[in-house]
């Protein structure tokens, strides 16, 4: 089986898809959010598509530069970028949570200058989500209540009479068997021999959320089955790596680190593992919201959780083991100061356990291309 | 016995600052007329004998407790200890020593830490990854921006430091209020359990019933400045900045605004400037540069550019309610600490900030604005042209921009930062 022309991996390298003008031809609505921390199972129940709105393909963010200054992130930048020139004008709704200082504004400037410019007609309806920065009893107490405040907004703004339990458990059972499929393609890049690629794997992940996971699930397992008889990948000669830290939603840069004499293993990213590694447990059937909620707040973090740095570092070593890694590949995007403080510690305590680090910082679109690909090169020969 | 010495040296930067407030001063005494610059001489009087005092407090061996400044001072006098305020400690040696915190910065930037984050942070952390700093226990909401809240774990995960992380939400609501209080509470707790104390909520009153004159007298002097000219000098915004995190809570803050409140109305009534004439009335909606603040007499004496207030001068807070119980004055603190400077702009969407900027040009009669784009600020890094396209379009006045580190002269020295404002000055006459 050949993965290069793949439709669904295809998906990965645009923002458009055929998937989404078919939804919306039968006058269905498409959403679309920034982070992971959003319950998506929610926004399924409710008949929405949840697009996870990304840059892929970028080349510079000139227009949103007004905005934004340059000691921003380049990535949102650069989907505030696409967005004014019209290219998230396909959305009916917007839901950004306070993941980060760059992407929560992405909540006043979409209202003030994307969705308010001239000549765009359309009435967007926005939402917001706070999520803590802790994972507390408390926090959870929050959060739950701002889940629950979110279904009621989503139910006037589209006139759902309601989203019932049952809905939602039918979005729980389909959203699990999701991440379970993905799980099972991450297993097959893990092995020795894997079937696919790193690059490969994340264009699978980034497609998937621009869909429908009815349709995915329905894709995912066509991909299995193909993966089944494919011919694994000799990486025999080169170095396997983990790769960890701010978003990826190109395979430019995965590209680069594979064609650099590494394989991406693994990885510790939210078009990745962090994505699928929890399922929501039906511990209490009569409330599948809280279900939900729960698997959003105390599931593999992100670095916006401030006290949870050791389970992602236990999750590290874990993982360095299951894909028996030769080094880590930890990355920010220039500005990020989430993920770059949570590299910082990483790398002195990954260095400790004598497990090999490269710690990079980087634009998101392709500007340092030369630079990154000499040190990426330098670090493979290293170890 | 407590060995003084060792117990004082937990604290070293604090004693650096102390030695540069003390040295600040005794020029500032022999060098300054009698009535120059009032603000400065009386702030610096007031901060060098408040910090005499804690150091004094760490030689007896109390607790050093760390704390951002979004969980303000005077809540940390429910217990026996030394406040230090990490931000507080970066900035103000910044402003005193010759090279300010740089050394600290590069060492923390060596170690890791991502060159674009807040210098505010960086410097004490460059002094705790060096011992200079041995904290017992730090405490930050989880606010005001993601530089802060990504920095601290290195306090927790490196220097093995109990940290406690208040959770302070987004959105400012009546549950926001509720639930952040909890937080205040419970991390008082959390805190007293790790030095051994009971948080003493008494005390904590009396204080807090302090800080609620001092917020009555600053509200006047805010009152003041409406006037033309501004009858408070730039340096006051300075010292008012410094005042709320040397001298919280205590006798000698309130002591310190009264003197300057009788100064303003003085100059009030005189329509007498400070620095002979004002030609420009500026705002500065965010930072002054906290490495030049001579800067702030510069303006006043050669370009008569008052700065009416910077973001440390312009949030007040109601006072809060010390006379119905234990949970309304938890309440009162939570909202007090959400109005907080950068915190209370971090806790709501920036629409209230453009409203009160515009607002603000009004009633202030301000010429224009100047917009510190700090590089650490991400969470105003969208706020720039939203706000200058506010100000050209509903009160006809411009805004001047200039990317820089407000700790960091490296970034954006001051010379090329005057030279800006010098250009812009012109403009506008
Ligand atoms: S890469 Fe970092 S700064 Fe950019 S959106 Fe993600 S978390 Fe925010
Ligand atoms: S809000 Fe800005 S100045 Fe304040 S701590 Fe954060 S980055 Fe620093």
């Amino acid at each position: 089986m050949s993965l290069e022309n793949d439709p669904l991996l295809n998906i990965s390298n645009s923002i458009l898809n055929p998937y989404i003008e078919d939804w919306q031809k039968s006058n269905k609505k498409v959403i679309g959010y920034y982070c992971t921390y959003i319950p998506e199972e929610l926004l399924h129940a409710a008949k929405l598509l949840p697009f996870r709105i990304r840059a892929t393909g970028t080349k510079d963010t000139d227009l949103a530069d007004i905005y934004m200054v340059r000691f921003t992130c380049s990535f949102v930048r650069a989907t505030l970028d696409l967005a004014l020139r019209g290219n998230y004008d396909f959305l009916d709704g917007f839901l950004v949570c306070n993941s980060c200082d760059h992407s929560r504004r992405m909540f006043e400037l979409f209202n003030l200058k994307v969705f308010n410019r001239e000549n765009f007609n359309k009435k967007v309806p926005q939402f917001y989500l706070a999520i803590p920065h802790v994972i507390t009893d408390e926090g959870f107490e929050w959060y739950k209540k701002e889940v629950e405040e979110l279904k009621e907004e989503l139910e006037k703004a589209y006139q759902i009479k309601e989203i019932t339990n049952e809905m939602l458990l039918e979005s729980i059972n389909i959203y699990n068997e999701n991440r379970k499929l993905l799980r099972n393609i991450h297993n097959l890049r893990l092995q020795e021999k894997p079937k696919l690629t790193g690059s490969e794997f994340l264009q699978i992940n980034i497609a998937n959320s621009s869909i429908s996971k009815d349709i995915a699930n329905q894709e995912l397992n066509r991909i299995i089955n193909g993966l089944k008889n494919r011919k694994p990948i000799d990486v025999s000669n080169k170095k396997r790596i983990l790769l960890v830290g701010s978003i990826v939603d190109d395979i430019y840069f995965t590209q680069l680190i594979e064609n650099s004499g590494a394989f991406i293993a693994s990885d510790f990213l939210c078009f990745g593992t962090r994505n699928f590694n929890d399922d929501v447990q039906l511990v209490n059937y009569d409330d599948p919201l809280e279900n939900i909620t729960k698997r959003l707040y105390y599931r593999l973090s992100c670095p916006r959780m401030m006290d949870d740095h050791l389970r992602r570092l236990d999750f590290l070593k874990e993982e360095i083991n299951r894909a028996k890694v030769d080094g880590v590949l930890l990355q920010r995007i220039n500005n990020c100061d989430l993920h770059g403080c949570d590299n910082m510690l990483f790398t002195h305590e990954l260095k400790e356990l004598d497990i090999p680090v490269l710690n990079i910082d980087r634009e998101f679109y392709q500007s340092d291309t030369t630079r990154l690909q000499t040190r990426i090169e330098a670090f493979i020969e290293m170890i | 016995m407590v060995n003084r010495v060792e117990m004082e040296n937990r604290i070293i930067p604090y004693k650096m600052l102390y030695e540069a407030v003390a040295s600040t001063q005794g020029l500032v005494d022999g060098i300054l007329p009698e009535h120059g610059i009032p603000s400065l001489k009386l702030g610096l009087g007031h901060i060098k004998s408040v910090m005499e005092d804690f150091i004094i407090k760490a030689g007896e061996g109390l607790p050093i407790i760390g704390h951002h400044f979004s969980f303000p001072t005077e809540y940390l006098y429910c217990f026996d200890c030394v406040p230090v305020c990490i931000e507080g400690t970066s900035y103000f040696l910044a402003a005193l020593l010759p090279n300010g915190s740089e050394p600290y910065y590069d060492l923390i930037t060596h170690w890791g830490h991502p060159f674009h984050t807040c210098t505010s942070q960086k410097g004490t952390m460059g002094m705790t990854l060096d011992d200079l700093f041995k904290f017992d226990a730090i405490i930050t909401p989880t606010a005001p921006c993601d530089n802060t809240y990504a920095s601290y774990p290195f306090f927790k995960y490196h220097k093995e430091i109990p940290l406690i992380t208040p959770d302070l939400p987004f959105l400012k609501a009546e549950k926001s209020y509720r639930y952040h209080a909890q937080e205040i509470k419970l991390g008082l707790e959390k805190l007293g359990k790790i030095i051994g104390q009971e948080p003493n909520y008494n005390k904590l009153k009396e204080i807090l019933e302090l800080e609620n004159q001092v917020t009555n007298l600053e509200m006047e002097i805010f009152e003041l400045k409406k006037a033309t000219p501004c009858p408070v000098e730039n340096m006051f915004n300075v010292m008012a900045a410094a005042a709320q995190i040397y001298l919280a809570g205590r006798e000698e803050k309130l002591e310190f605004y009264r003197q300057m409140l009788e100064i303003a109305k003085f100059r009030y009534k005189k329509k007498e400037h400070h620095a002979g004439e004002e030609k420009i009335r500026s705002i500065w909606p965010y930072m002054i540069v906290f490495f030049d603040l001579a800067m702030c007499e510069w303006l006043d004496r050669h370009l008569g550019m008052s700065i009416l207030f910077d973001i440390f001068n312009y949030n007040f807070a109601d006072p809060i309610n010390t006379q119905s119980g234990l949970e309304t004055m938890l309440y009162g603190m939570a909202k007090k600490a959400m109005e907080a400077p950068m915190t209370k702009q971090s806790a709501e969407f920036y629409y209230p900030f453009i409203e009160n900027c515009v607002q603000l040009a009004k009633d202030f009669s301000a010429d224009c604005f100047i917009f510190t784009s700090h590089i650490g600020c991400k969470q105003f890094g969208s706020v720039p042209q939203i706000l200058r396209e506010a100000l050209r379009d509903e009160v006809g006045i411009p805004m001047l921009l200039i990317d820089l580190d407000v700790g960091d002269a490296r970034f954006a020295s001051e010379k090329i930062i005057r030279e800006k404002i010098k250009l812009f000055a012109q403009t506008l006459l």
